[in-house]
This record gives C-alpha cells, sequence and structure tokens, in this order.
C-alpha cells in the first residue's frame, strides 16, 4: 500500500451520521453487523447540530428536545452501541464489486481509505434548493442566503446575515428563521409564499410570526433583487393561479438581506452513481418497507428519501434500514418479491414504493396530501387484484395538509399475489379530489 | 363582553386549530385533541408563555456559540428582553449539555441551560 | 496566410478617402432614425449628436454611420430616459501609488489585459496591471463559452479573423506553459437540410481564406458514427478540428499569476479616473488609489475602453454592448457528446453573431448559448426569463440535453464597435498610449495574438526613450496547483499525507478540499473574496450553489488573511457577507 492509502472492510457501511444514519447504525451493529459510520463533518448530528429550537422527539422521547438534544441522545446511543466511526471522512465514490460487496474511496485528512462492505445504508440527508432553481433574474450581490445556511451562520458561527431581511418561501425552516432572526435583532420585513397556503407547519406559523408580528403574505414571490455588490432591496409581486406575477402589483421593498426557504431535495448523488432509481415525486430513491432500494445491497433512510417534518421519523426509517442492511450483509442476498404501492388521487406521494411480500418485516406507509383537507379524510390501503380491490388497512385523520407527514400502520399480514396496492383517500366533506 | 380567541395550538406538530372563549375570568376551549391543547389554550388567554431556544458566546471552545434552552417557558412579551440580557453572557468551555449558564434570568425565577457540548478548542 | 494590410495600417487623420461627404450622411440617418439626428466630423471619426427615439435605432444609426468610410464611429445620440452611463470608480481611497513611477501601465484585468500584462512581461520593463474589481475575470473575461474559435466564423480580412486563427494555434503552447486545461475537441457544424449542406464549398473557401487549422466534410452517417446524440435532423456537418475549449476565468487568473510572477504589479480596486497630458503625451495615470508617472499606457478596458480612451481626448470610437447569456447544464451531460456542436438555421444569417450551440467545457459540463442582445448596460448581467426560452431550442441538437440539467445561467456584455471589429494600435493622438479595445468575440481566442502585437506596439513606442532588452529570468511556466478530485487515489493519498489539508472537503458539490481553497488566497494575486475562490477552484460552483461550503470557505478566508468572520467579501467591495456578530445588542 502507498503513503495515506488503507484498505478497511466492513458488513455494513452507514453514510451520513444525522439522526437517520445514527439510528442505522445502531440498529445494524445490534443485529450483529460489524458497522462503519462515515460523516463528512468532525461531529455526528447532522443537520440537528444547528437547528437550536427546540419540537424534536415528541414522538420518540416524549419530551419537547432541542436539535442538539436530540443528537446528543442520538450519538450516545450510538457510542454505547461498539460501531466504527470516520468523521471528516467524505465518500468520493461507490462502485460494486462482484455481485455481493461495495467499494468505496473515502477520503479524510488522515488519507485515503478503500472500504469493502456488503451492504450499503444511504443517510446523506438533504440540500437546499437556491436562488438559481427558482429562477430568480438579476445580479447575484451578496446577502442571498439559503434558511440553512443563515441558520449555521447565526447558530454556530454567531453571524448576523444582515440588518433587515426578506424570507422567500414558508418552509419550516424559514419560519424558524424569521423568529431566530428577529430574536437576535434583525428586522425581518416578511416572508413571501407563492403558494396560497403556508408550506411549513402550521404551528411554526404560530410561533414563529403571529408571535412575533412578522406578516405572511401569500399568493406572493420575489421576482427580481436589486444591488449590485450587496442586496439593497426587492421587488416583490402578487401571482395567478398558475405562479405567474401579476403585472402592476409589484412592489419595491428595501432590504439587506433575501433568504430562501424554497424547499429541500433529497442529496442522492452517490446512490445514483450506483444505479439507484429515484422517485420523481419524493426525488428520493424507491425503497420498499426495509427501506431497501432497488439496487440489492442498497438501502436509504431519513431526508435522503424523502423531506421529513419529524427526526422521530427519520430515526425509525433508520432503524429499520440499519436492521435490514444487517440482516443481508450477514445472511447473503436474499430473494424479493416486489408488489409496487402506489398513492392514489389526493396525495403527494407515499412511502414505500414498493412491499417485498417475501419480507417479515410490516412497518407504515408514509404520505403527504397535496392540498389541504380541512374536514378530515379516511385513508385506507387496499390489495388490487384483478380489478378487486380488498381494503387492509384504513384511518380517519381529522386533517390533511401538504407540510405534515402523517403515517398508516400496516398489518401483521399481508396477502400474497396482489398485483398491487393502492392508497385511497375519502373526504369526509364528500369532495372530490381536484388536483 | 366574551371574548373570542382562534389559536393554533403549539404544543405538537398536529397543530389543532383551537377557539379560546374568554368571559371574564371564564375560560373555554375547543377544538383540541388531547388535554394538553386545552391546557395550552387556557394559558395563551391569561399570559402566553414560550420556551426560549438560543445562543450565548463562548469562550475557548471548539465553536464561537453554545445552543442554550430555558429551563422553563417565559411570558411571550419577556423574550427580547431575556435575548437582550443574555448579550453579555459568556460561558467557557468545557461545557456539557444540562449545565447551568445563567441563572434566574430576568428575576423570573428560570434558568438558562446548556443544550449541547462544547469542547475546549483544539490547537492546530 | 498573409497578414491583412489593414492591420497594420496606420490610418491618417481626416476623413478617410471616400468618405461619404456629411450632408450626404446626414440626410440619411435622418431619413432612417428621424431628424433629431446631427453629424459632425471629429478629427476623421464621424461623431452622431442629437437624440433618436429608441436605444434600437441608436444602435442601428450606429451601425448604418459605420459604412460610410470614416475612421470610426462616435454615438453620443442620446435616447428619451436614458441616462449616459458613468463609471463607478469603487469607494476605496488611499495613496498607496501615489509617487510610483513604472514603464507600462495596463489598464483592465480581462484576458486582454492580463495577456498583455504577461507578453511585456518577457522584457525588462516595470509594469503595473490595473484592474477597478477585487480580481482578474470579473467581467467579460468571466463571463463568456470559454471557446477558442477556429477562426471560421469571423468576416474574411477583418483584425477578428486574423488574430482569432493566430491566437488559437499560440493557445497550445500558452496552455501548456500556463498549466491551463485546454481540449481541442473540434468544432461540429451540423447542416440542417441539403441545401445548407450544399453550402459546404463556399464554406471551405472561407476556411481557406481566413488561414483556418484544417476543415472537413462530414457526411450524415459520419455524424451519426462520431455523435450518435446528435439531432436526427442533420443532414451531415463542417467539422473545424482546430476548435477548443478552456475556463475563461481559470486561464485569465493563470495569465495574471505568471505575469505578477514575473514582476509584473497587480492592483485592484484601482480604478483609473483620468490622465495628465504633457506634449500630446499621458505624463501621469490618475486614480482613486494614487497618482503614478507611466512612460506608456495601454487601454485594455473592456466595455469602459471608449470611456478611457476619452480620458486621454482620443475618443474615436463609441462601444455599444451586447448582451449574451448562457446555460449550464449538469456535468453529468458532458458524457453524451465529443465535440462543440451547433445547428445554425440557414436564415439566422445575422452576421453579428456567431448564433450559439453547445459548448462542452473541459470540466464536463455543457454551455447552451450565447444570446445576442443590445442592450444598454455596460455591466448589467440580468438574464431574463425569454432567453432561458431562447436557448431551449440549442438543446434539440442533441438528443439527450433537457431543460431538467440547467444548473444555472449567467450573463455577459461584449464590447463592441459600430465597426464590429478590434482596435488594435497605437494612438494617433498620444503618443504613449496603445489601444486593445472593441474586443467582442472572439477576444478569448484571440487574446495571445492581440497580446503579442500590442506588446510589440509598447516596446516600440518605449524604445524612443529607454533600451528595452528581453529579461534573462522570464519564466513562462506557471506551476498549477493540484486539484485532488483529478488524481488518482495513490496520488491524492501522498498528497494528503504531506498535507492533511488536502483531505478535508470543504465543497462537497465539486469536491474541493481545504488545501485547495488555500492555495487559491496564496498565489501571486492578492484575492480574498469568496468569489474569487470560486473562480479558482469551483467552490460553490455545484449543485448547492454555495449552500454547504460558503461558511467554510468564510473560514479559510479569514484563517488566511488573518482578518475577522465579518470583513470576508463576496465580491470586492461593499459586498459584505454578515452584518457583525450576534449578541452584541442593538436590539430595538
Ligand atoms: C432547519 C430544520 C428545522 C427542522 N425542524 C424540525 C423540528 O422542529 N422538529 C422535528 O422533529 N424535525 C425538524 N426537522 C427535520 C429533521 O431535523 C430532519 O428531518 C433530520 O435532521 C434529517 O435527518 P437525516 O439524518 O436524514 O439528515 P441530516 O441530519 O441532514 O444528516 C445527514 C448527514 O449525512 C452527512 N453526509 C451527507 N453526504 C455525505 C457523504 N457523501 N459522505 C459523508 N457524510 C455525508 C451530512 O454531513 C449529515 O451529517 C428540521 C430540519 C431542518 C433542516
Ligand atoms: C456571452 C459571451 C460569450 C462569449 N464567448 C466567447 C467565446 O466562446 N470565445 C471567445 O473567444 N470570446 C467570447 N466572448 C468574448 C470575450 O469574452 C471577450 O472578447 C473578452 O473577454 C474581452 O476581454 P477584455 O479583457 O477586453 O474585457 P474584460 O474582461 O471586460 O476586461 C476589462 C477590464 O477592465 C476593467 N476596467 C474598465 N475600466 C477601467 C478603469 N477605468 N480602470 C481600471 N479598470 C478598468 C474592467 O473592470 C474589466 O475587468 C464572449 C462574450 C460574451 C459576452
Ligand atoms: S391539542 Fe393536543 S394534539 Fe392538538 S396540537 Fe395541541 S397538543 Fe397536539
Amino acid at each position: 500500500m502507498s503513503v495515506g492509502l488503507q484498505s478497511m472492510e466492513t458488513d455494513v457501511v452507514v453514510l451520513g451520521a444525522g439522526p437517520a444514519g445514527l439510528a442505522a447504525a445502531v440498529s445494524a451493529r445490534s443485529a450483529g453487523a460489524r458497522v462503519l459510520l462515515v460523516e463528512r463533518e468532525d461531529r455526528v448530528g447532522g443537520i440537528l447540530k444547528q437547528c437550536v429550537h427546540d419540537g424534536f422527539g415528541l414522538e420518540k422521547f416524549r419530551e419537547r428536545l432541542t436539535g442538539p438534544e436530540y443528537a446528543l441522545r442520538e450519538a450516545d446511543a450510538f457510542r454505547a452501541s461498539g460501531a466504527s466511526l470516520l468523521t471528516e471522512a467524505y465518500v468520493t465514490s461507490a462502485t460494486r464489486s462482484g455481485d455481493s460487496s461495495f467499494l468505496l474511496d473515502c477520503v479524510s485528512p488522515r488519507g485515503v481509505a478503500q472500504v469493502r462492505a456488503r451492504a450499503l445504508v444511504m443517510a446523506t440527508g438533504c440540500r437546499e434548493r437556491t436562488d438559481r432553481q427558482v429562477f430568480i433574474h438579476g445580479d447575484r450581490p451578496a446577502g442571498i442566503f439559503t434558511a440553512g445556511l443563515a441558520q449555521y451562520m447565526v447558530n454556530v458561527q454567531g453571524l448576523l446575515p444582515g440588518r433587515r431581511a426578506v424570507i422567500l418561501g414558508s418552509g419550516d425552516i424559514g419560519l424558524i428563521m424569521a423568529r431566530r432572526l428577529t430574536l437576535e435583532g434583525v428586522k425581518v420585513e416578511g416572508v413571501y409564499e407563492i403558494k396560497s397556503e403556508p408550506s411549513g407547519l402550521a404551528r411554526n406559523v404560530r410561533q414563529c410570526l403571529e408571535d412575533f408580528g412578522i406578516p405572511l403574505y401569500l399568493s406572493t414571490t420575489v421576482t427580481s433583487v436589486r444591488g449590485r455588490r450587496r442586496v439593497e432591496g426587492v421587488t416583490v409581486a402578487a401571482v395567478d393561479g398558475r405562479s405567474r406575477p401579476i403585472p402592476g402589483t409589484e412592489r419595491e421593498l428595501a432590504c439587506d438581506t433575501l433568504i430562501l426557504s424554497v424547499g429541500l431535495i433529497p442529496e442522492n448523488e452517490l446512490a445514483v452513481s450506483l444505479g439507484v432509481p429515484l422517485d420523481g415525486a419524493t426525488r428520493g430513491p424507491r425503497v420498499d418497507q426495509n427501506m431497501h432500494t432497488l439496487a440489492d445491497g442498497v438501502f436509504a433512510c431519513g431526508n435522503a428519501v424523502h423531506v421529513n417534518d419529524l427526526a422521530d421519523y427519520v430515526s425509525e426509517s433508520g432503524r429499520v434500514a440499519g436492521g435490514a442492511a444487517a440482516a443481508w450483509a450477514l445472511g447473503g442476498p436474499q430473494a424479493r418479491d416486489l408488489t409496487p404501492l402506489r398513492a392514489g388521487p389526493g396525495f403527494l406521494y407515499a412511502v414505500p414504493q414498493f412491499v417485498d411480500v417475501l419480507s417479515g418485516e410490516r412497518g407504515s406507509v408514509f404520505f403527504r396530501s397535496n392540498a389541504t383537507v380541512a374536514a378530515g379524510a379516511r385513508v385506507s390501503l387496499g390489495a388490487m387484484k384483478d380489478d378487486d380491490r380488498r381494503e387492509l388497512a384504513a384511518k380517519t385523520y381529522p386533517v390533511l395538509r401538504p407540510p405534515e407527514l402523517e403515517r398508516l400502520v400496516l398489518p401483521p399480514e399481508l396477502p400474497s399475489g396482489a398485483d398491487s396496492y393502492i392508497l385511497d383517500m375519502e373526504r369526509m366533506d364528500g369532495g372530490g379530489n381536484d388536483a | 363582553m366574551p371574548e373570542t380567541l382562534n389559536l393554533t395550538c403549539i404544543v405538537c406538530p398536529r397543530g389543532c386549530r383551537l377557539t379560546v372563549v374568554k368571559d371574564g375570568d371564564a375560560v373555554s376551549v375547543s377544538g383540541h385533541a388531547c388535554p394538553r391543547g386545552e391546557a395550552y389554550g387556557r394559558q395563551e388567554a391569561v399570559c402566553p408563555l414560550r420556551s426560549l431556544t438560543t445562543t450565548v458566546r463562548a469562550d475557548g471552545g471548539a465553536r464561537p456559540r453554545l445552543a442554550v434552552r430555558s429551563s422553563a417557558d417565559l411570558p411571550l412579551s419577556r423574550l427580547l428582553d431575556a435575548m437582550a440580557a443574555l448579550d453579555g453572557v459568556v460561558v467557557r468551555a468545557p461545557v456539557r449539555a444540562g449545565d447551568v449558564v445563567a441563572r434566574d434570568i430576568l428575576g423570573l425565577g428560570v434558568d438558562m441551560l446548556a443544550t449541547d457540548n462544547l469542547e475546549e478548542a483544539r490547537h492546530e | 496566410m498573409a497578414k491583412p494590410r489593414h492591420v497594420d495600417k496606420t490610418r491618417g487623420s481626416g476623413a478617410e478617402t471616400g468618405a461619404l461627404p456629411l450632408a450626404k450622411a446626414l440626410d440619411k440617418l435622418r431619413k432612417a432614425y428621424g431628424t433629431g439626428i446631427e453629424l459632425r466630423d471629429d478629427r476623421g471619426s464621424l461623431a452622431l449628436e442629437g437624440a433618436v427615439a429608441t436605444w434600437r435605432d441608436k444602435i442601428d444609426a450606429g451601425w448604418a454611420a459605420a459604412r460610410f468610410g470614416y475612421r470610426g464611429v462616435v454615438n453620443d445620440l442620446a435616447v428619451p430616459g436614458l441616462e449616459p452611463e458613468r463609471l463607478e470608480p469603487p469607494g476605496i481611497k488611499d495613496c498607496s501609488l501615489d509617487g510610483l513611477a513604472v514603464d507600462v501601465a495596463v489598464i483592465g484585468g480581462g484576458v486582454i489585459g492580463a495577456s498583455v500584462a504577461r507578453e511585456l512581461a518577457r522584457w525588462n520593463l516595470s509594469i503595473i496591471l490595473i484592474e477597478k474589481e477585487y480580481d482578474v475575470a470579473v467581467h467579460t473575461s468571466g463571463r463568456n463559452d470559454g471557446m477558442i474559435h477556429d477562426g471560421f466564423a469571423a468576416k474574411p480580412g477583418t483584425k477578428k479573423a486574423w488574430y482569432n486563427v493566430r491566437g488559437n494555434r499560440l493557445w497550445g503552447s500558452w496552455a501548456r506553459e500556463l498549466g491551463v486545461d485546454f481540449k481541442r475537441q473540434g468544432s461540429l457544424v451540423l447542416f440542417r437540410g441539403r441545401t445548407s449542406a450544399a453550402a459546404y464549398p463556399l464554406m471551405a473557401s472561407r476556411a481557406k481564406e481566413n488561414g483556418v487549422d484544417g476543415w472537413e466534410y462530414w457526411s450524415r452517417s459520419r455524424v451519426r458514427a462520431e455523435e450518435p446524440n446528435a439531432s436526427p435532423g442533420q443532414h451531415g456537418g463542417f467539422f473545424l478540428p482546430s476548435a477548443g475549449s478552456l475556463s475563461p476565468y481559470k486561464a485569465t487568473v493563470a495569465i495574471a499569476e505568471n505575469a505578477a510572477a514575473n514582476g509584473v504589479r497587480v492592483s485592484f480596486d484601482t480604478c483609473v479616473l483620468g490622465f495628465d497630458l504633457e506634449s500630446e503625451s499621458i505624463a501621469a495615470v490618475r486614480t482613486n488609489r494614487g497618482t503614478f508617472r507611466a512612460r506608456a499606457v495601454v487601454n485594455a478596458a473592456g466595455n469602459w475602453a471608449d470611456a478611457v480612451a476619452g480620458m486621454a481626448g482620443d475618443r474615436f470610437f463609441s462601444l455599444h454592448q451586447r448582451r449574451g447569456s448562457d446555460l449550464i447544464l449538469d456535468v453529468t451531460t458532458g458524457v453524451t457528446q465529443k465535440h462543440i456542436m451547433s445547428m445554425p438555421s440557414l436564415f439566422q444569417a445575422r452576421e453579428k453573431t456567431k448564433g450559439g450551440g453547445l459548448v462542452l467545457t473541459p470540466e464536463g459540463n455543457i454551455l447552451v448559448g450565447p444570446t445576442a442582445r443590445e442592450l444598454p448596460g455596460r455591466e448589467d448581467y440580468a438574464t431574463a426569463p425569454e432567453e432561458i426560452r431562447e436557448l431551449e431550442r440549442h438543446l434539440k441538437v442533441n438528443v439527450r440535453l433537457s431543460l431538467s440539467h440547467v444548473i444555472t445561467y449567467f450573463a455577459g456584455v461584449r464590447p463592441c464597435t459600430y465597426e464590429e471589429d478590434f482596435i488594435v494600435e497605437p494612438s494617433q493622438r498620444v503618443r504613449n498610449l496603445v489601444h486593445a479595445a472593441g474586443i467582442q468575440s472572439p477576444g478569448l481566442a484571440s487574446a495571445p495574438a492581440i497580446a503579442e502585437d500590442v506588446s510589440a506596439m509598447v516596446v516600440r513606442v518605449l524604445e524612443r526613450s529607454m533600451a528595452v532588452r528581453p529579461r534573462a529570468d522570464w519564466k513562462p511556466h506557471r506551476l498549477a496547483p493540484p486539484e485532488l478530485r483529478r488524481l488518482p487515489l495513490e496520488e491524492r493519498a501522498r498528497l494528503i499525507a504531506a498535507n492533511p489539508r488536502y483531505g478535508r472537503i470543504v465543497c462537497r458539490c465539486e469536491e474541493i478540499s481545504e488545501g485547495e481553497v488555500r492555495n487559491a488566497l496564496r498565489s501571486t494575486l492578492p484575492v480574498s473574496s469568496l468569489d474569487a475562490v470560486k473562480r479558482r477552484t469551483r467552490a460553490g460552483m455545484g449543485r448547492c450553489h454555495g449552500g454547504f461550503c460558503t461558511p467554510r470557505v468564510m473560514e479559510i478566508v479569514a484563517s488566511e488573511t488573518g482578518t475577522g468572520l465579518c470583513d470576508v467579501l463576496k465580491k470586492g467591495e461593499g459586498s459584505w457577507m454578515c452584518a457583525g456578530p450576534s449578541k452584541s445588542g442593538g436590539r430595538s
């Protein structure tokens, strides 16, 4: 071996040490597998490290924890599990080697490691959508930040991104940053949302905006940015039903900072390089109930699969993925019989997209509605066989909102031989679905 | 004259829409899906309380700021005062999550606690 | 090919012989663009004064005037609602250049100014390169397609044609010496139908006339074999093997770094505001950072070259601005084609632009563009939604491309004279001034050749007052810093063992390490802005557009420059990244 180039071998490699990866590593280790967790930052915890606000863990710990507290608990469990950890390590390439293992090139300040593993768990989280992807025209002065970048600057670096901010997009991170910046003395002029409904949780609209008198403008967007060196202002305009700015409604706002909270995109470059197919709606890998992707031996969990609103759900998907990856690594490739699970009208998406009927594991279906159903709805899962629908599980939800991820627990026994499973929505007000 | 408040419950992510009717000292809450929501609605009618999560300056640590939280909820109207009071607080690394970083903030009987560990700075 | 006569031509003063008499010219212009126009013979140039109704009329009148046979067109036509643009100097004011005396001052840190400085550094001269921005390649030289054209498209007999073909040849050795990644993929111009295929003999004779290094006819099946993803509508193509591409900002940085390594002083945030003239010569150069003396001055001021000429009393031409936009496609698209490809429409026949296409970059991205729009704004880089739609049509040339591959888009502004040719010549009125102005496309491709000639002109000026000798210690080579993501694993491991900072990845999309960012900051050019780091390393250019790496790069900049995090700038003076530390009071 040449200088600084090492070889390693293990059963399961987990990529990313956020809540998803930590939970996956713990569960793979407790299933008896040798586990290596690889994280590119110098500390575990993922995005939670910078989420100093509280509201995490209500489901898993029944406590209202802050992000760092939630991460510390998961990190403690990880440390106790005996799995190995590589921090400040970046996987630059992942390839399949033979039919039952993978080879990863892993770069860190300690050198380059080539890691051989039998199963991979992708827990790489997500990245934020940027101004270029929402096509704001104009030059690029300083002062345009994604909400997560602003959050890192304020909470980790102790820097104020500006003095007067406009927030574009009402995603949760944007709402949380509206409050955070206000507490730190930054004037937040308003939150502008192109859609007719906020994209963040109702409680965040309440406690982050209304509590501080920050206005929320719906069906309004930022059309251009002014300023050469630093942002000097933005133009906002009302939009029509097809999200196009309505001429004559433009307003000039003075501000030195534009914060974008326009969505998150699952991070899957490495998974894609391994041939993992993605879902167009979630932009994450398509998985079965074991969080197994369509590429044998590659598992995925957390925000890399779809954007979760709760860290608790993320941890749960990590636990499932880690256990299944350990079983695959230790027991060798097993046959899978994948039956598609489709979301009917009224849903943005449902995860998992497949059920492996040969696997004993059941779990839950997570879904989002594509519009607010204020009257509530009954959501049911049916097994389809030659146009016959047999209901397997159902639950009534008092209200469905697109920002909120909901779950339907799968029954312990699934009939085999179904052509597909389908998730259906029956609105309590009897209304059809117009979307 | 009864006074009606329409609120979003913030106790859990479900975000129930509450209706709080206040008639003199009598407060009635509806729309909640659980008792925590009812308690929240009552409190909101009297004096809204919020937890405070923020950061304080740190010296000698691996990072320049430490994440902190209030040990109990504070009146919403005092959050910015509490922030101003915390401007002067500086902790010295190392700190463990749970350590008290400021006592009895604004005389409200609430402490500020570290929510993260902060190791000493490594010297390169 | 022989150098076209007019490249060396020193023009006489006064109207050229055969120029259209003033009265006739005025009549023609007034008929077409209104009676608000006045004309004047300004020492041989045609000066357009008065007013017209629209910007478009102003440009068209300028083009029409350029055909009347005068030395140049100075277009001062007013357009209602549009103020003439003024050069805005940086806010920095100090005396750092006061009292300095140099042999040559080169104005403009674009590819032209940098190349001229590099060429001049071969001689025993003291040289200063002056740039008003925080870095080189901030304007047009950092906002173009990076194509090193073959020289076929330029009109035969123009300076553009001559310098392009010569520049194309020189880029081979320049890229090697400078450690710049330059690939000659060749350019494939597809025929849209049988009629355009029939134009091949004409195209070949034009290529021959321009002295282009090679051309070939490719049949339909040859194209299909070489480029299986080319549009099925193709009817064969015209292939030009000498065309290639490089990163224009990396190349400009490399040229300037090499110039600096050879003793050229580079002064950023320095704007030339005027000249002190003495007996038809520039005696001193006035800037926001002091006044200094120079024996010779080169005007390579890009979109402000006419303004700089004016400061010396030598405004014999005007520039108009042709804005162009490009889409950048994700690096994964690079494998879907092997050559630079385009498929011009026959009726396009717009002589002012080459029409655009798909430029494969050495990094594996594809650039789609550029567009060409006559718009005011010398430094206005706003893009418009309709341009995205216009560019979408080029995507059809490669069937594997779609709008979903777009990661970002940008605009640049070409500095154009109304004659639509380069100006590369010594001033006729100021004895120690040389112009390299109106360097529109293909200015990047032509830069080394323009630099050769300008440098020779400057040496001739200087020889009047000093002995100019080659420098024995001139170093043509620049040691390019390593790009770790492109190295084999063993090599990477070895470098990390020697410097662990090469193992700390700070930009996750482009896989850039801390060590590479530090190298960029430690180069021979005094840069410290985030965009300067981005230009050199690509940190922040990937999918997340800096969402992840920005705070990390800020920390490295602060540690390298010894300033606080709050002093880090994005793109020079005034482009602050943060308003100050949190917890410092000031809450209302
Ligand atoms: C601003 C914000 C506010 C939120 N608020 C709440 C809330 O109030 N309540 C709540 O319950 N939930 C909240 N969430 C959701 C929750 O935090 C996230 O869903 C959760 O952190 C996602 O976990 P993850 O492990 O999938 O991803 P992450 O936490 O993002 O972790 C991914 C990890 O993978 C690493 N990684 C990625 N690629 C590589 C690679 N190639 N090599 C090595 N390492 C890699 C990253 O460095 C990172 O550490 C919030 C999320 C955000 C962003
Ligand atoms: C969209 C587009 C695509 C193009 N594609 C190609 C291509 O593929 N191939 C090709 O060969 N060409 C191309 N071009 C043309 C090419 O980019 C230009 O010809 C070339 O960059 C011009 O370089 P320059 O140094 O003259 O100008 P610039 O790069 O603009 O440099 C001039 C510099 O002078 C500075 N300056 C101005 N006034 C002052 C002052 N008073 N004091 C101090 N400094 C001053 C400016 O700040 C500027 O940095 C393209 C152009 C555009 C717009
Ligand atoms: S009422 Fe109960 S269930 Fe509803 S939001 Fe409040 S805490 Fe949650």
